[in-house]
C-alpha cells in the first residue's frame, strides 16, 4: 500500500540500498586488464620482443625501429579507435533511447567514409598539402552530416517506431553510400582504388605516428565530451518532458553528444577506415554485467573497447603472419553474429 | 507559489490565456475532455514549454529565468507514460535526477510501498507499478525523503497519474498527494480524467474544453451535472446520491 507522509516510515540500512555499486573496482579492473594487453600486443608481432627490452635492453636497431615506428604509433591508434567507437556506440544508444543505434548500423560510419572516399579520389590532388588533415575534416563531416539527418528522422517519431526508422535509415545511408562509393571507385585511378579497398576494409596496417597523432588530437576531447554527458544521458532515459523536469538542457546535451560522435567516429573512420559493429557489441555486453547507468557504462565501453581492439588488431597482425587480416573483418566476425543473435531473441537485452 | 500571468499559446494546439494562482497547500486537478489542452497546460507550468504570451512564475520568478538545476529542487514532473529504452532497476531509476541518499531513496520507496519491487527492471513492472515509480523519483528529485517532517514547498505536476492505478492504489496515491499539499505545503496539480478523484480529493479544479479554462473553483462549484454534460457530451445520471459535500459523478444507463 501506499503509505501517507504522516505514517511512520521504513527505514533501511545503507547496506541494504542499491544505488551503490562499485565502479572505481570495475573501472580500475578493466584498466589493468587493458594495459595489460598493450604491454603483451607492443611484444607480440613479427618480430616478437621479451619484456626486457622496454628497460632498454633492445636485440638490435631494428627492432627498436620496428616497435617505435610501426607498433607503437598503432597500439595507440587501436587505443584511441577502440575506446571511440565503443564510447560512441553507449552515447548513441543512451542519445537515441535504443539499444541498436551504432555509428556503423546508422550510417554514421559509411557517410564518413564516403566524405574520405570523396576527398581521396575529388579533391585530395586539388586540395594541395592538406594530406591527412582533409580526410580528418572530410570524415568529420561525413560523420556529422549523416548524425544530423538520422537524428532528425528519429526524432519524429517515437519508441518503437523510431527504432525502425533508425535502423531503416542507416541502411539507406549505408547503401546509399555504397553506390557513391562504387561510382567513385569506378573513376578513381589505380593508386586510388588500392588506397580505397585497403582503408575500407578497415585496418590499422598503416598506423604511423602522423595518423597516431592526430588520434592523440581529436579523439581525447571527443571522449571527454561524452563522459561528461553521461548524466545528462542518464536523465534523457526518463523521456525529454521529465528529464527537463529533472533540470536537463536536452537541446545542449544532444548537440554535444552529436558534435562529439561526428567528430569521434570521423577521425577514426579517417585513420582506421570502417570497423563495424564495436559500438554495438562491447556496450551492450557491458550494460548486461553493469546496468544502464551512463556514468559507468561511458568509461567502461571506453576501456573495453580499446581492450577489444587492441586484441582484434594483434591478433590481425599475427594470425597470418607475415600476412594481414584486416581487423574490420575480425571485428565484423565477431559482431555480425551478435547482433543477428540479438535479432533472433527478439527482445533486446536491457 | 506558481502564478500564472495571462499564459497563453497562439502556436496549434493554442491556449486561451489564463492568469490564476497555485499557492502552497493546494490540490490543483486539470480535467476535461481528450483535446482539451490538459497536458499542454501541464507543459506551460512546468516551463518544458514557454507560452507565446505572458508568462509562469515560480515565487515571484518567470520559471526560464531560473537555473535549470534549483528549477528541479523546487518543481518536478510525472509524465504520462514511462518508456524507458533500457531496463532500470527500480531503486536506481527512483534515485535519477535527485541528490537523494540511498536512504532517502528507500523512505520513498517505501512511502509509494515499492520496497519489494527496488531491485526489479521497470521494464518488468506493470503500467500502474510504472507511475508509481514516477511519482517516487519526482518526490525524490523534491528532496521529499531527506524533509519529511518539514514543508518543503515544492511543486509537483502530474499528468494522469492514476490513469492505470486499481481503486485502492488511486485512493492511496491520490492521500498521499493531497497529504503532500496540506501536510508539507506543497502545490500539487493533477491532470485527472476521473472526475470522482477530482471531486473527492482536489481543493480546487479548472475545466478546459478546447484549450479554454471553462470553469475554475471547488469541485462542488465546477463539476456540475449540467456543466459536465455539455462539456464530455455525455449523459449523467442527476440521481447520484452524495454522501458529503463532494460530488460524485455517474454514467447515466
Amino acid at each position: 500500500m501506499i503509505r501517507s507522509p504522516a505514517s511512520p516510515l521504513r527505514w533501511r540500512s545503507r547496506n541494504e540500498g542499491g544505488l551503490a555499486r562499485p565502479p572505481a573496482t570495475v573501472l580500475a579492473a578493466l584498466t589493468l586488464i587493458t594495459l595489460l594487453a598493450l604491454l603483451i600486443a607492443a611484444m607480440s608481432g613479427s618480430i616478437g620482443l621479451s619484456p626486457k627490452v622496454l628497460l632498454g635492453d633492445w636485440p638490435s636497431p631494428l627492432a627498436w625501429q620496428v616497435w617505435w615506428q610501426l607498433r607503437l604509433p598503432r597500439l595507440v591508434l587501436a587505443a584511441l579507435v577502440g575506446a571511440m567507437l565503443a564510447g560512441s556506440g553507449a552515447a548513441m544508444q543512451g542519445l537515441f533511447r535504443n539499444p541498436l543505434a551504432d555509428p556503423t548500423l546508422l550510417g554514421l560510419a559509411s557517410g564518413a567514409g564516403l566524405a574520405v572516399a570523396l576527398w581521396v579520389v575529388l579533391l585530395e590532388g586539388a586540395a594541395g598539402t592538406l594530406g591527412l588533415y582533409g580526410q580528418f575534416l572530410a570524415g568529420f563531416l561525413g560523420a556529422l552530416g549523416v548524425c544530423v539527418l538520422v537524428f532528425a528522422l528519429g526524432e519524429r517519431q517515437r519508441d518503437q517506431e523510431a527504432l525502425f526508422t533508425l535502423l531503416l535509415a542507416g541502411l539507406a545511408i549505408n547503401t546509399l553510400a555504397g553506390a557513391l562509393g562504387g561510382v567513385l571507385a569506378f573513376i578513381a585511378s589505380d593508386e586510388q582504388l588500392r588506397q580505397l579497398s585497403l582503408w575500407g576494409m578497415g585496418s590499422l596496417s598503416h598506423a604511423l605516428w602522423s595518423a597516431a597523432l592526430g588520434a592523440l588530437i581529436g579523439i581525447p576531447p571527443a571522449l571527454w565530451w561524452l563522459l561528461r554527458s553521461a548524466p545528462g544521458l542518464d536523465l534523457l532515459q526518463l523521456g525529454e518532458l521529465t528529464a527537463h523536469g529533472a533540470g536537463l538542457d536536452a537541446p545542449r546535451l544532444k548537440r554535444r553528444v552529436v558534435l562529439a560522435t561526428a567528430l569521434g567516429v570521423g577521425l577514426c573512420v579517417a585513420l582506421a577506415g570502417i570497423i563495424g559493429f564495436l559500438g554495438l557489441l562491447v556496450p551492450h555486453c557491458l550494460r548486461l554485467w553493469l546496468g544502464p547507468g551512463h556514468r559507468l557504462l561511458l568509461p567502461a565501453s571506453m576501456l573495453s573497447g580499446a581492450l577489444l581492439l587492441i586484441v582484434a588488431d594483434t591478433l590481425a597482425r599475427t594470425l597470418a603472419s607475415p600476412a594481414e587480416i584486416p581487423v574490420g573483418l575480425i571485428t565484423s566476425l565477431l559482431g555480425g553474429p551478435y547482433f543477428l543473435w540479438l535479432l533472433l531473441k527478439r527482445r533486446m537485452p536491457c | 507559489m506558481l502564478t500564472l500571468y495571462n499564459v497563453g499559446v497562439t502556436a496549434p494546439p493554442a491556449f486561451v490565456p489564463i492568469s490564476d494562482r497555485l499557492p502552497p497547500g493546494e490540490l490543483l486537478a486539470i480535467v476535461g475532455p481528450n483535446g482539451a489542452g490538459k497536458s499542454t497546460l501541464l507543459t506551460l507550468l512546468s516551463g518544458y514549454r514557454r507560452p507565446d504570451r505572458g508568462s509562469v512564475c515560480l515565487d515571484g520568478m518567470p520559471l526560464h529565468g531560473w537555473n535549470a538545476r534549483q528549477l528541479a529542487r523546487r518543481r518536478a514532473l510525472v509524465a504520462q507514460k514511462l518508456t524507458l529504452g533500457f531496463d532500470w532497476p527500480v531503486r536506481d531509476l527512483v534515485a535519477l535526477g535527485s541528490t537523494a541518499s540511498p536512504d532517502d531513496v528507500e523512505a520513498v520507496l517505501s512511502m509509494l510501498d515499492l520496497q519489494p519491487l527496488a531491485a526489479r527492471g521497470v521494464q518488468h513492472l506493470s503500467g500502474g507499478e510504472s507511475q508509481r515509480v514516477m511519482v517516487a523519483r519526482a518526490l525524490c528529485q523534491l528532496g521529499l525523503g531527506r524533509s519529511m517532517s518539514m514543508p518543503s514547498g515544492g511543486v509537483l505536476l502530474l499528468d494522469e497519474p492514476t490513469s492505470a492505478l486499481d481503486i485502492g492504489q488511486q485512493q492511496r496515491l491520490m492521500r498521499l498527494l493531497r497529504g503532500l499539499a496540506e501536510m508539507h505545503g506543497m502545490t500539487v496539480c493533477c491532470v485527472l480524467h476521473d472526475l470522482n478523484l477530482a471531486a473527492r480529493y482536489a481543493h480546487r479544479v479548472w475545466l478546459l474544453e478546447r484549450g479554454e479554462r471553462i470553469a475554475a473553483g471547488t469541485p462542488e462549484a465546477v463539476l456540475t451535472p449540467g456543466c459536465l454534460a455539455r462539456v464530455f457530451g455525455a449523459e449523467l445520471d442527476a440521481s447520484a446520491s452524495r454522501t458529503d459535500q463532494a460530488p460524485l459523478v455517474l454514467l447515466a444507463p
